[in-house]
């Protein structure tokens, strides 16, 4: 089947999340100091106007991933690679070389946000195709987290091709724009549980920030 | 005097570097011994924010404000301290960056900045230094200490290339070598051979205290 692309679509960058990445969670009880909630301000209104969105999925199967195993057995596969673009951490490195350090932490922060709001659309358009066939799908599983081993994000690279969102891989396998996600999701009347799905709960950085356990 | 000391040390923990700058010009306008202004004002305040970091009463973002209110103290009192000739490099001298094929700086660039605050010499490669540059400048500049940061598992095997290339040049005895980001921790710091692994900024400047004997 032909590659998904969507462009071009708005995202709204919570600032909850944004607060909630740098430590300020709602369990923490503390409020942010004054100067920090103008820079926060700023840096979300900034973030907006630094990122381009853009996705790409292909529909497939489990074994259409190259000289992988792991979603063997899965008739149904959407892999998807979506980014918000390299604007935003070009700032974040002009802003820290530049002496501003704390506006390029929190503007880092925000394009994180950004791309998971990014990664949490595609998921959604993911949705709505297996919908109108009347069928469900898993959570996002990605290269890298849980028992799928971050080295098969080649793999999802050659069968997805997504330099034309874009994006690309270095030769260490890192996505170049950085604040890039790229993820798979199982699409079935019955979709499985990802094996990776519960990536926070089987690892053991318990004091993590980004750890997202209820 | 004792309140003087007391007002610096407050601008650094508010991370007021409006107010910090303008206590570092009124204590050379007074004539206050500026080695004593630092260590027993500035530098308390530091350590205070670092100590408060760690107990979880501060955020990444009120560090790095502490960070760079003590940068603004600093570069109003470091030319009398150059004259003097009594504080350059106190603490010793710190090459640092993050390893060749990964382009993360930011968290580099915190370590960078709570080294300088408190009081280390820094020279900061960058991202994407190759193994051979660490070397070079750590030798050419007489550095004791070098910093490397990984933030990817395809490219933490760098960090073990510039021990293999500090022994090879028969420096290894001279120069101690910190590791730190994402994938790395005490085991793999051990493993590789390095002298610490630290996995936060504040951390990172209790380790390379204990390196450099400061």
């Amino acid at each position: 089947m032909d590659p998904v692309i969507q462009k071009d679509f708005n995202i709204a960058i919570e600032p909850r999340e944004v607060k909630r990445l740098l430590g300020y969670g709602e369990e923490s009880g503390r409020e942010p100091r004054e100067r920090f909630e103008e820079v926060l301000v700023e840096a979300i209104e900034r973030a907006g106007k630094l990122v381009s969105p853009a996705g790409i999925y292909v529909d497939a199967s489990g074994g259409d991933l190259p000289g992988s195993t792991v979603f063997d057995g899965l008739e149904r596969v959407a892999y998807c690679v979506c980014t918000i673009g390299p604007e935003l951490e070009g700032e974040v490195s002009r802003l820290s070389g530049g002496d501003e350090l704390l506006r390029a932490v929190v503007l880092d922060a925000a394009g994180s946000v950004a791309a998971e709001t990014v990664a949490e659309y595609m998921d959604r358009s993911i949705q709505d195709m297996a919908a109108a066939e009347g069928l469900k799908t898993s959570c996002r599983a990605s290269p890298g987290y849980g028992d799928w081993d971050i080295r098969e994000q080649r793999a999802l690279f050659e069968l997805v091709p997504a330099g034309r969102i874009g994006v690309r891989l270095s030769e260490s396998a890192m996505m170049i724009p950085r604040k890039s996600v790229s993820f798979a999701i199982h699409i079935d009347e019955h979709p499985a549980r990802m094996r990776s799905e519960n990536s926070c709960r089987n690892c053991d950085r318990t004091d993590c920030t980004y750890r997202l356990l209820e | 005097m004792e309140k003087f000391l007391t007002e610096c040390a407050q601008s650094i923990i508010d991370g007021n570097a409006e107010k910090s700058a303008e206590l570092a010009r009124m204590a050379l306008d007074d004539k206050h011994p500026v080695l004593e202004v630092i260590n027993k004002g500035f530098v308390k305040g530091i350590r205070e924010v670092g100590r408060l970091w760690e107990e979880g009463a501060m955020f990444l973002p009120e560090l790095v404000m502490g960070a760079e209110a003590m940068k603004e103290a600093m570069t109003v009192l470091q030319p009398v301290l150059e004259e003097d000739a009594a504080g350059k490099s106190a603490a010793g001298h710190v090459v640092i960056g993050t390893i060749e094929g990964d382009i993360h700086d930011i968290g580099k660039t915190l370590v960078a900045t709570m080294l300088s605050a408190n009081g280390f010499e820094i020279t900061d490669l960058g991202a994407d230094v190759p193994v051979v540059r660490f070397v070079d400048e750590a030798v050419e500049k007489g550095a004791g200490c070098i910093a490397i940061s990984a933030l990817l598992t395809t490219t933490m095997s760098g960090q073990k290339k510039v021990i293999e290339e500090l022994e090879s040049r028969s420096v290894r005895d001279k120069i101690s070598v910190m590791v730190g980001g994402a994938p790395c921790n005490d085991d793999w710091a051990k493993e590789i051979g390095a002298d610490g692994y630290a996995g936060n900024a504040v951390a990172a400047v209790q380790l390379a205290k204990r390196l450099t004997g400061a």
